[in-house]
């Protein structure tokens, strides 16, 4: 190719707004956008937009336009719809997705608190605002009969984190060790895969985090027996929101990852008002420490129990900011 | 005029910094665009014509700091794109707040309401709401019903949490004097803490070719909007520039002034043209060639350009140089006249 043509194209790469093709007078070829140039070299941005790329015009055997010209599709639209405007319901996002917050899952108040103090936010309700990683996080306590679709829905977010306390389902969990579910199984047997990479890359800012199985119950297993009865290989703890929050994020679409903080070990059994849910467990623990010296003591030891998990799921979901944070909405 | 004291303060400060460096070329704003997405497309832009993979990527944190350290202008005006479509846009502004740079965050305002909780109200911080006259031509230059009154609500919002808000205006032609003055009427009574007024530039890749103002005509539209300026109109702009639009005073372009960066680099030679690109701040200075560009060089792409981003700079050079000039400022300043 002739110096003029050469440089004809050049000009014409470094003006057109899309992707070209370089082929090298090797054969090679390169698809990119040519944002630069100068007297013996164009640079690209390589088509995932995060390499840049310098080559030499004695290299370059031709430039070929093959992505779609952004100016011209603006120019055609504009045209098309000349005189009339997008309507006034459009979304606020325009053609692009929401950016939305991280949405961290509990199912318990006493959950939120752990979750609060790794967000550095107070709590309104059953619900807090805060910051993860440069990203707008929101983290919710549903409850134990649901709600995890609802929220996903209304708060249209980047990710979702099912989180909060477990029981263990093996013989080496121990009180704060905490697990990542590599995969969630509720009591029908569905299960359900996080995102790999995601995952990957939350092992990676975890160490020392067990990945396995996570088991969703419908129900509080208190004893020793009922949780024994629910082991299988591979299934590390026992929860009842992450099955729901997991298939609902993967059903619109939404990221998710399951975290949770072992607090019974499997051998132990829980006092029997966890059973129920109430607004407040002073008073059923009050009552239920009254009933004699060993309950008492059982009580005690939950509660250093639940302060161990608390501190490890509020020092996890601190290591894990920048990750979550990271994640971004696509269009 | 409505130029906080503090940052005319910092500006007079680093301009005779650079003054008693004899420093021929220096910046006075950073156009720092984070990312070049955005969720509105407007007739007469041309920034954001790019391919899906490039309008995904954001600038970082880390990026745009260092530019601005780079750069070491006193203001920074965050354009796009639409800004609040950057997920870490609030820590973009909370660590030049923390810099002391003055921050104009340029914004359509979609966002602003659900995104205020994530700011902190500062006198560094403005957001610099665009908004092209009344309701009806606004929405036509934005091309979606309703923007003009979803930014009013969320200029509104912004007041009552005790951030500055300030409004950004782009005429094209066709614009309708007597309705603009209403319209600058209407701004000040929401209670904005000043505006911003320019002619649009006739991007190449904007969709719209045609109502780009040229020249005389700008002079005109200005001069009529301006000549009486109403009771009570603060402008965030130098008096100077403003006379220049009405065709008072004539100015050759100072295309360094407000150099930008984004997700390409340095943009040469300035925030309108796109001519390549420098890796430091340091090389767009020293080896762009600046006698291609200003309407004297004959560029043809700088013969009908008033913007702002080229001329406010020669405005507040022209006020340091002779004090008839500084002394039309200060007056100007003083009455509201101009």
């Amino acid at each position: 190719m002739s110096d003029a043509r050469l440089a004809e194209l050049v000009e014409r790469a470094f003006d057109y707004r899309g992707y070209v093709t370089v082929r090298r007078t090797d054969g090679s070829e390169l698809v990119g956008f040519v944002y630069d140039r100068g007297a013996a070299h164009i640079v690209l941005f390589d088509e995932t937009a995060t390499h840049r790329v310098r080559v030499e015009l004695a290299e370059v055997a031709d430039i070929a336009f093959t992505g779609e010209d952004a100016a011209r599709k603006s120019q055609e639209i504009w045209e098309r719809r000349k005189g009339t405007l997008e309507p006034r319901d459009t979304p606020a996002w325009g053609d692009w997705q929401d950016a939305g917050p991280v949405l961290l899952v509990v199912g318990l108040e006493i959950e939120l608190r752990s979750v609060g103090h790794a967000l550095g936010a107070s709590r309104r309700g059953n619900r807090l605002r805060g910051r993860m990683g440069g990203a707008d996080a929101v983290a919710l306590a549903i409850g134990l009969r649901g709600g995890a679709r609802r929220a996903v829905i209304e708060e249209r977010p980047r990710l979702v984190v099912s989180c909060g306390f477990s029981g263990a389902l093996d013989d080496a969990a121990a009180p704060g060790d905490l697990v990542l579910g590599a995969s969630v199984r509720d009591e029908n047997g569905d299960r359900i895969v996080p995102p790999l990479p995601l995952l990957r890359a939350a092992a990676a800012a975890l160490p020392g985090v067990r990945q396995g199985e996570l088991l969703c119950t419908t129900s509080v297993a208190t004893t020793a027996e009922a949780k024994r009865a629910l082991a299988r290989p591979g299934a590390l703890a026992l929860d009842m929101e992450s099955y729901p929050v997991a298939h609902a994020a993967a059903e619109l679409g939404v990221p998710w990852l399951a975290l949770r903080a072992i607090v019974d070990p499997l051998a132990s059994s829980l006092p029997p008002f966890t059973r129920e849910e109430h607004s407040s467990y002073l008073w059923p623990a009050l009552r239920y420490a009254l009933s004699g010296p060993g309950a008492a003591m059982e009580l005690v030891r939950l509660g250093v129990w639940a302060r161990k998990a608390g501190g490890a799921l509020e020092g996890a979901l601190r290591r894990l900011a920048p990750v979550l944070g990271a994640v971004e909405a696509h269009p | 005029m409505s130029i906080p004291v503090a940052q005319m303060v910092a500006v007079t400060r680093y301009v005779l910094k650079q003054r008693l460096a004899r420093r021929e070329r220096y910046p006075l704003v950073l156009m720092l665009e984070p990312l070049f997405r955005c969720n509105l497309s407007c007739t007469g832009c041309g920034k954001i014509q790019y391919p899906l993979s490039l309008l995904k990527k954001n600038l970082s944190v880390e990026d745009c700091v260092r530019a601005s350290d780079e750069c070491g202008a006193p203001v920074v005006s965050i354009a796009g794109g639409e800004p609040l479509m950057h997920p870490q846009i609030a820590d973009i502004a909370r660590e030049l707040v923390a810099r002391k740079r003055f921050v104009y965050l340029c914004t359509n305002a979609l966002l602003l309401e659900r995104k205020l909780d994530a700011f902190q109200p500062s006198k560094y911080l403005s957001f610099s709401v665009h908004m092209d006259g009344p309701r009806t031509e606004h929405d036509l230059a934005v091309s979606r019903d309703g923007v003009y009154d979803v930014a009013v609500s969320a200029i509104r919002a912004a007041l009552k949490r005790g951030f500055r808000v300030t409004t950004n205006t782009t005429l094209f032609e066709g614009s309708d004097p007597q309705r603009m003055r209403a319209f600058f009427d209407q701004m000040m009574e929401l209670g904005v803490e000043g505006m911003m007024i320019s002619p649009g530039y006739s991007y190449e890749k904007a969709p719209d070719q045609e109502h780009f103002l040229r020249r005389e005509r700008s002079h005109r539209l200005f001069s009529r909007m301006l000549e009486e300026p109403g009771k009570g109109w603060r402008f965030n702009q130098s008096p100077l520039f403003l006379q220049f639009l009405m065709g008072k005073r004539d100015f050759e372009c100072t295309p360094w002034g407000n150099p930008t960066y984004n997700l390409f680099g340095w943009q040469r030679p300035c925030y309108l043209l796109q001519d390549g690109y420098a890796k430091t701040f340091r090389e767009l200075m020293e080896e762009t060639d600046w006698s291609r560009y200003g309407r004297k060089s004959g560029n043809p792409r700088c013969q009908d350009c008033m913007v702002h981003c080229g001329f406010e700079p020669s405005a507040v050079r022209a006020a340091f140089d002779s004090p008839r000039a500084m002394g039309a400022t200060v007056a100007a300043m003083v009455t509201g006249r101009l």
